[in-house]
């Protein structure tokens, strides 16, 4: 069913354990992309209902970190994996926390959310937030699908995109701070879009580190703190 | 659920190891070895060695080396040909009726199979501990001391003397056998006999130390005596050691060589073995995925 | 309860009594094995000590000997030829006619010598000679040895009276009966029988020429047999390549301990005798012919216990750098002593029992003297329990069974040698 074969040991136990890690992964990874979708409709549509229910949920998301640290801690003490096994497990732990600090930054957006919903509308960057948003969302949404089939091309495009994300998302900066110079009386409210712009922004880094993950994870390269274009050579070279 | 979902997606997944690799012996045969077999003036070095059994043949075509002092650990599969291979290292394999083997096998440049060569010094120069514990039915003292005898290393008893409490001093094993040398080494425990058996070989002074699964006959606590004196005397000493414990492997080793069906695989660094390894067959190998 | 409902430890507590009365009949056939064995066993001893015991006894009778010079014709007691030659069993003829002062007949007369045996006059010799001075002309009571007939009587005389009188005739029965009544005739320990050699005379014949004769026979083989067969037995088993022809050598030694005796007998008789015209009936020959059949008993017990030594040992001496022989000599022979020298006790066992082959090589002769050494002339002790077995004097047969008895006691000390050697040299790895 993937091409790491995690189904393939000889102990039946094994592959369950590891199959378990992987679908409680996806699963959670599937709560924070929902999390962060619901966060950033809270915002546009000012849906106050809808902003506290993301930080509700925000509880689950932490629950599951602590479920899924607690079986791949279980996984290394029984099985001791070695190799892609082994990267595996040390993946889910790395991406857990990843997707873990998303689901925070999906937080903080749901908070401004409601803070604009208290201040009232910004009179700017909503366009520049659906925007970012529905970039940040295909972006944790392809991560999602290079874990699930363990897709090196995917996790590199997801790195290419982050760069895009940063792009837009230093525009919309530029622009918000100058309309905040043109109108000083909405500062406060244009810094609560601010504020969610940047948990879209730091959502996006948290994508490419799990991009990275999955590059660790199916080539045994660690691909940290390396420039896209150099990800690529490494790839060509592995 | 999502991650159901996720798995319909469609796009061919790219496949990192096809299974009908590990079931076709052809690929295996035709397989060269991947990763750093050789390294920098080499303590031994061995280049296309072939074994045989009469008619068949249990080593194909093995090159690498083994660098001084470094601890150099070979896995794989039951009957895949380590333990012949190790045992090709001194010669053991002399004594197997009808065993013949072909290439180079060189200690410090010196061919080891050279009609010339006498198997005798070559064994003072590498020793070899064994899987089981075997200290001959004599005294402790005789056990470390007949090696040096027999050789005649040393002329006089004070000398002797010595040369054994600094070999058992090195097994770890002079604290709790000092008051008792002149006990039969069989009375020890399993761990205590092999370490006295190691005692025995390093009382020679060899240059390499080969070690046939040391520990397998030994309980967790002993083998882990056993694993740091290999650390220990890895300092001095250039170490092969053959292990079906992969995490053995992984503690004791700086390099790890892996063999399948009397092919070597591959050789690289043990971090590299353990977390990236470069061939499909070591992946499957250590990750438990041979069915 | 239906069958359906049973469970599964019903049935198997249903066949549980039938399991256990197998087992008690298994162990009772095993049982009875050993009481069978255990049972012919007594049989044999007891047949044997109750016909031998009587040989260990032998009848003196005491007569008063008086040394007349003139009867001895000895004028010199200095001369040792005059001492030698004296006449012995005229004094002794004159002493039985004084006790029986009624007997005329010349008839009579020889019936009346016969009581006492003929060996007699040379103990009376060895005696006398210690001190001719005193005993010249004195009359002494002295105990002689009595005629084997005589011994037979004594021996098998009941309170009853009854007796098998065999070929003692009514008077010779009478002059007994007297010197029983007279107290002169007793039963003493028999040292003849452990001190002198063969003899057609029951009561002078002993088995310490048969028991010296097995002794060097044995002393030889167990010379010869012993390194020759460790030798081979390392040659074979560490040194030999496995092959076409080891593995003939192999079925031939196990064939050899198979063959029947009597052909290394005719062997020894072809070869040793016949070729190198060896003398015969020496322990010599027979103790190289006894080599020949207990070696192959002795190459296999050393072959195994050699292969039993575990391949560790060997591995661990090789692997330090000892050569091949320091680790058979070392390690390998150490360690398979126990048992190659459990082999040999068993064949040197083997080797004391044989008569077979040593029929064919003479060592069936009639032999009076003791030898001295492995090329005098000898019988052995199973040899001579085969001669006696054929002697017709009734006397033998006690003498058959008492040497069938120091034959036994030999081989038990020997096999007792063996488990004690084998505990002793024992080591544990």
């Amino acid at each position: 069913m993937d091409n790491l074969h995690l189904d393939q040991h000889i102990s039946q136990q094994f592959n369950t354990d590891l199959e378990e890690l992987k679908t409680q992964l996806l699963e959670m990874g599937g709560v924070v992309e929902q999390q962060i979708i619901d966060a950033v409709k809270a915002i546009e549509n000012a849906d106050g209902s809808l902003a506290e229910k993301v930080l509700i949920t925000e509880d689950e998301i932490d629950k599951r970190e602590v479920q899924l640290d607690e079986q791949a801690t279980m996984v290394l003490a029984r099985r001791q994996p070695a190799a892609s096994d082994l990267r595996m497990v040390m993946a889910v732990i790395k991406v857990t926390r990843d997707l873990e600090r998303m689901g925070d930054e999906a937080q903080k957006i749901a908070k401004m959310a409601i803070a604009l919903n208290e201040d009232g509308e910004a009179p700017r960057g909503y366009v520049e937030l659906r925007h970012l948003g529905t970039s940040v969302q295909k972006m944790v949404n392809a991560t999602l699908d290079a874990f699930a089939r363990f897709d090196v091309n995917t996790a590199v495009q997801v790195a290419h995109d982050d760069r895009n994300v940063d792009r837009e998302y230093k525009t919309a900066m530029r622009e918000l701070v100058t309309y905040m110079m043109e109108d000083p009386r909405s500062i406060s409210r244009v810094m609560n879009i601010m504020w969610a712009l940047r948990s879209l922004e730091r959502i996006g880094d948290h994508a490419r580190n799990i991009a990275e993950h999955i590059i660790y994870l199916v080539k045994g390269l660690d691909v940290r703190h390396t420039p896209v274009k150099e990800i690529e050579r490494q790839i060509q070279d592995a | 659920m999502e991650a159901t979902v996720r798995e319909t997606v469609e796009q061919k997944p790219e496949r990192l190891l096809d299974r009908q690799v590990i079931d076709d012996q052809e690929a295996v045969t035709a397989a060269a070895t991947v990763g750093k077999p050789f390294v920098e003036a080499p303590k031994m070095a061995m280049r296309n060695v072939n074994v045989f059994y009469g008619e068949k043949q249990a080593i194909f075509d093995v090159s690498m080396d083994i660098g001084s002092n470094e601890v150099v650990s070979m896995i794989g599969p039951s009957g895949c040909g380590k333990s012949t291979f190790l045992r090709a290292l001194n010669r053991m394999n002399d004594t197997i009726e009808g065993c013949w083997i072909e290439g180079s096998l060189q200690l410090e440049g010196q061919d080891i199979y050279d009609p010339k060569l006498d198997v005798v010094p070559l064994r003072a120069r590498v020793g070899m501990v064994f899987q089981k514990p075997n200290p001959f039915p004599k005294s402790i003292y005789d056990n470390v001391a007949y090696g040096p005898r027999i050789h005649g290393l040393v002329d006089r008893r004070a000398d002797l003397d010595e040369v054994v409490e600094t070999s058992l001093q090195r097994a770890g094993l002079w604290n709790e056998v000092k008051d008792r040398l002149a006990q039969p080494g069989t009375g020890l425990s399993g761990g205590q006999q092999q370490r006295l058996c190691i005692a025995r070989t390093i009382a020679v002074s060899p240059e390499v130390i080969l070690m046939d699964e040391p520990c397998s006959a030994l309980d967790p606590i002993a083998t882990a005596k056993i694993e740091e004196l290999i650390a220990e005397l890895s300092e001095n000493f250039t170490i092969a050691i053959v292990t079906h414990s992969m995490q053995q492997a992984a503690r004791v080793s700086s390099r790890t060589a892996y063999f399948h069906l009397g092919k070597l695989i591959e050789v690289n660094d043990t971090e590299k073995v353990f977390t990236n390894p470069e061939h499909e067959l070591t992946e499957a190998y250590i990750t438990g995925r041979f069915g | 309860m239906n069958k359906n409902t049973q469970r599964t430890i019903d049935l198997v507590n249903r066949n549980l009594a039938k399991r256990y009365r197998a087992e008690k009949r298994f162990r009772f056939y095993g049982l009875l094995s050993i009481s069978f064995g255990l049972l012919c066993l007594v049989l044999l001893f007891t047949d044997i000590i109750g016909k031998g015991h009587s040989a260990f006894l032998q009848t003196y009778v005491a007569l008063d000997v008086h040394f007349d010079a003139d009867v001895l014709g000895i004028d010199n007691i200095d001369d040792e030829t005059q001492l030698t030659v004296a006449n012995y069993d005229g004094v002794i003829r004159k002493a039985l006619l004084e006790r029986f002062s009624d007997v005329r007949s010349r008839r009579d007369k020889r019936q009346l010598y016969a009581l006492v045996s003929n060996g007699a006059g040379f103990d009376l010799q060895d005696v006398f000679r210690e001190r001719p001075e005193q005993w010249l002309g004195k009359t002494e009571t002295l105990w002689l040895l009595a005629d084997d007939d005589v011994d037979t009587y004594v021996k098998s005389r009941t309170a009853s009276g009854e007796a098998f009188t065999g070929r003692l005739s009514e008077n010779q029965q009478r002059w007994v009966e007297a010197l029983i009544a007279d107290e002169r005739i007793e039963k003493r320990f028999n040292t003849i029988f452990f001190t002198s050699g063969d003899s057609r005379e029951p009561e002078l014949a002993g088995i310490r020429g048969a028991i010296m004769g097995s002794l060097f026979t044995l002393m030889v083989t167990l010379v010869l047999s012993f390194p020759i067969g460790v030798a081979a037995a390392v040659y074979l088993e560490e040194y030999a390549p496995k092959n076409k022809w080891t593995d003939l050598i192999e079925v031939n030694i196990n064939n050899l301990a198979a063959v029947p005796s009597i052909i290394f007998g005719l062997l020894g008789l072809a070869i040793f005798i016949n070729f190198f015209e060896m003398p015969r009936s020496i322990p010599l020959v027979g103790g190289i012919v006894l080599t020949l059949m207990t070696l192959p008993t002795i190459i296999i017990s050393s072959r195994a216990s050699i292969k039993a030594v575990p391949p560790s040992i060997r591995e661990a001496a090789l692997g330090i750098g000892a050569s091949k022989m320091q680790m058979i000599l070392h390690h390998v022979l150490p360690l398979a002593m126990p048992g190659m020298l459990t082999g040999a006790i068993i064949g040197m066992a083997q080797a004391l029992g044989e008569t077979a082959p040593l029929l064919m090589i003479g060592m069936v002769a009639f032999i009076v003297d003791i030898p001295g050494g492995a090329t005098d002339p000898a019988t052995v002790l199973p040899v001579q329990i085969f001669l006696w077995s054929d002697s017709p004097e009734r006397a033998f047969v006690e003498r058959t069974s008492a040497a069938i008895m120091v034959l036994l006691a030999f081989l038990i000390v020997m096999n007792t040698l063996a488990v004690w050697l084998r505990k002793r040299l024992e080591r544990r790895w």
